[in-house]
């Protein structure tokens, strides 16, 4: 797996894997207390 | 539709598919017009993957589902951006290496040329019949609008998407659908905008979720697990991820958008970046369609959205009935109205008690509302048994046509349109590259020119468009669009991902073991739907995880005897 090519705030695929999963984990606490709020 | 509106539509559309055309001039050989040149960098790829998945059915039924159940349908994303990983891992790399056409080619080189004739024809049989509904869908728009037969609305759509896709080819394609996302994302943030800005003057954004939430409309998340609902977070999460990795890792129509891309690492990136952007877009639509909902707590509703069904019954024998329905629900409709005042002061003092009263009062009145649609269907049924008795998708576009300004209303109309331009035309080149290469190409001639293949690419797009539009016709009496495609997509992507899962993991298991498996699977898959043994969602996961355990145990102890099984699962 090269890493080769990647902007450089990302540095690896590594890193960039672990983004999108911390990104969905923020996305459904928001939604959740999306709910919560407004339900 | 007023004339501005008229301009507005046929100066999109026609802008679009100039762009497509101008843009994919040249094309020479089967490389260009399947695969693009493989040129197309890492944004062409994100927006491309997005606006397939994202077709005018997105833009209709999430916005009425909204309307009709809330939010829920957003966690049927939550698998994608876990999915989006997986194949930037383990499928990207593969497919570019091998430097296949389609994802099935991949499946003779692993196992066996019927493994791969057969996982071919489950794609067939399931995209071309999901393509025919993605074709319908804006086909009822024109209906709808121009009060004539959907028949006729579909046929001229169907052939528009079709003439363009033939000339075209895969590069016009992704070229059309960068612009035609440019356009929709701008779109749908001047319809959210316009939404709010159309609510009574002391209603602002957060005080119209509140009184959509108390009716029940901000269930995003729902964390119960329950085999038979449809949209919890545990379903979105597991049965999601098996179906978007499905879809993105073995379905043609999206594995052809991001082979285009010009390397591994643009084909990566673009994926990934869907896997960031997919969920939120989904959340703004699905919000879109609550705001909806917000606008008519203060503004009558119609008693039925479909206005050609309405029409129908109120000018039957039924009339009388109907008329008396319709007054009832204005009635509960005015009283809602007092209770959404009430909600609006007690929200302003914070208070408490009435605000929980008052939400048990709007849910009993959504209650009655829906008892009396439900008598007004059973009186078209009665009137026409093949009467469309539901109205989902009807509900954004009425909105729309009903209350926006003119000009506006021309260009949603064309987002639906581009929507479902963008979505159709590369369903069908992928229904044809996989028809050319791993049908055509390897059993009919197999040692044609390019010029030959190029041709044959050509008509094979003609026929699958044909195949489709009259699909179309036959789809309006599917219920709601977008849960038709996907329950028609979680009948077939299971056993086709299982197959991928084996080809990918399973290294001893051998080509007869997974056609065994492959089958028998799908015949339970099949008959778990038809005695609704659970939600679709798990048929996904149903599907992948039978492939893979009777992949094992056809193939027991014995040693795979494929000689290229094992070298292109290592590599």
């Amino acid at each position: 797996m090269t890493d080769k090519g990647l902007p450089p705030f990302i540095r690896n695929w590594r890193r960039f894997y672990w983004i999108v999963v911390l990104w969905l984990l923020v996305l459904i606490l928001l939604f959740y207390l999306f709910t919560n709020h407004f339900g | 539709m007023s004339t501005t509106d008229w301009g507005v539509l046929c100066c999109t559309l026609l802008l679009i598919v100039a762009y497509g055309v101008y843009k994919s001039k040249g094309i020479r050989n089967i490389d260009g017009y399947l695969l693009g040149n493989k040129s197309l960098p890492w944004y062409h790829v994100a927006l491309s993957v997005m606006a397939t998945q994202a077709s005018a059915i997105t833009f209709l039924s999430a916005p009425g589902l909204a309307y009709s159940s809330g939010m829920s349908f957003v966690q049927f994303y939550f698998g994608l951006p876990l999915a989006m990983i997986i194949l930037s891992i383990s499928f990207v790399p593969i497919f570019h290496r091998l430097r296949v056409f389609t994802a099935y080619e991949f499946l003779e080189k692993r196992f066996d040329v019927r493994t791969r004739a057969f996982t071919a024809l489950l794609f067939l049989i399931q995209r071309g019949l999901s393509t025919g509904i993605t074709i319908y869908a804006p086909a009822i728009i024109l209906s709808s609008i121009l009060q004539i037969d959907v028949v006729y609305t579909t046929l001229f759509m169907g052939t528009l998407v079709v003439l363009y896709t033939v000339y075209g080819g895969t590069k016009a394609v992704s070229y059309t659908q960068l612009l035609q996302m440019t356009i929709i994302f701008g779109g749908l943030l001047t319809a959210g905008i316009l939404v709010v800005y159309m609510l009574p003057e002391d209603i602002g954004f957060s005080k119209a979720l509140h009184i959509a939430g108390k009716s029940g409309k901000a269930n995003a998340i729902d964390l119960s697990f329950d085999w038979n609902n449809q949209y919890t977070l545990w379903s979105g999460l597991i049965g999601g991820f098996f179906l978007q990795l499905s879809y993105f890792g073995t379905d043609q129509s999206q594995v052809g958008r991001y082979l285009t891309g010009s390397s591994i690492r643009d084909s990566r990136i673009g994926l990934l970046m869907n896997g960031l952007l997919k969920v939120p877009m989904q959340f703004a639509i699905l919000l879109i369609g609550v705001l909806v909902f917000a606008f008519y707590q203060y503004n009558s509703p119609p008693i039925f959205f479909n206005k050609y069904e309405l029409h129908r019954i109120e000018n039957s024998s039924y009339a009388g009935q109907v008329a008396e329905l319709k007054a009832e629900h204005h009635a509960v409709f005015e009283e809602k109205k007092k209770q959404i005042h009430r909600l609006t002061a007690a929200l302003d003092a914070d208070d408490e008690a009435t605000i929980s009263e008052v939400r048990d009062q709007l849910q009993d009145a959504d209650v009655r509302a829906k008892e009396i649609r439900q008598d007004l269907v059973a009186l078209m049924q009665a009137n026409d048994a093949k009467a469309d008795t539901n109205d989902n998708n009807y509900i954004f576009l009425s909105f729309v046509t009903e209350n926006f300004p003119k000009g506006l209303i021309g260009l949603l109309v064309a987002i639906v349109f581009m929507a479902s331009m963008g979505a159709t035309s590369s369903a069908i080149n992928s229904l044809a590259s996989t028809t050319v290469i791993d049908i055509y190409k390897r059993f009919v001639s197999k040692t044609g020119s390019e010029r030959r293949y190029l041709s044959a690419s050509r008509a094979f797009t003609l026929m699958w468009g044909i195949f489709c539009i009259i699909i179309a016709l036959y789809a309006s009496k599917l219920g709601n669009l977008l849960e038709a495609v996907n329950i028609l997509g979680s009948l077939f992507y299971g056993t086709i991902l299982g197959i991928f899962v084996v080809a990918f993991y399973v290294k001893r298991a051998g080509g007869k073991a997974v056609l065994a498996a492959a089958i028998v699977t799908e015949m339970i898959v099949v008959s778990f739907w038809w005695f609704d043994v659970m939600a679709f969602l798990w048929l996904n996961l149903v599907g992948c995880a039978g492939v893979v355990l009777f992949s094992l145990i056809f193939q027991g102890t014995r040693p795979n005897q494929q000689p290229n099984g094992t070298s292109i699962a290592t590599q």
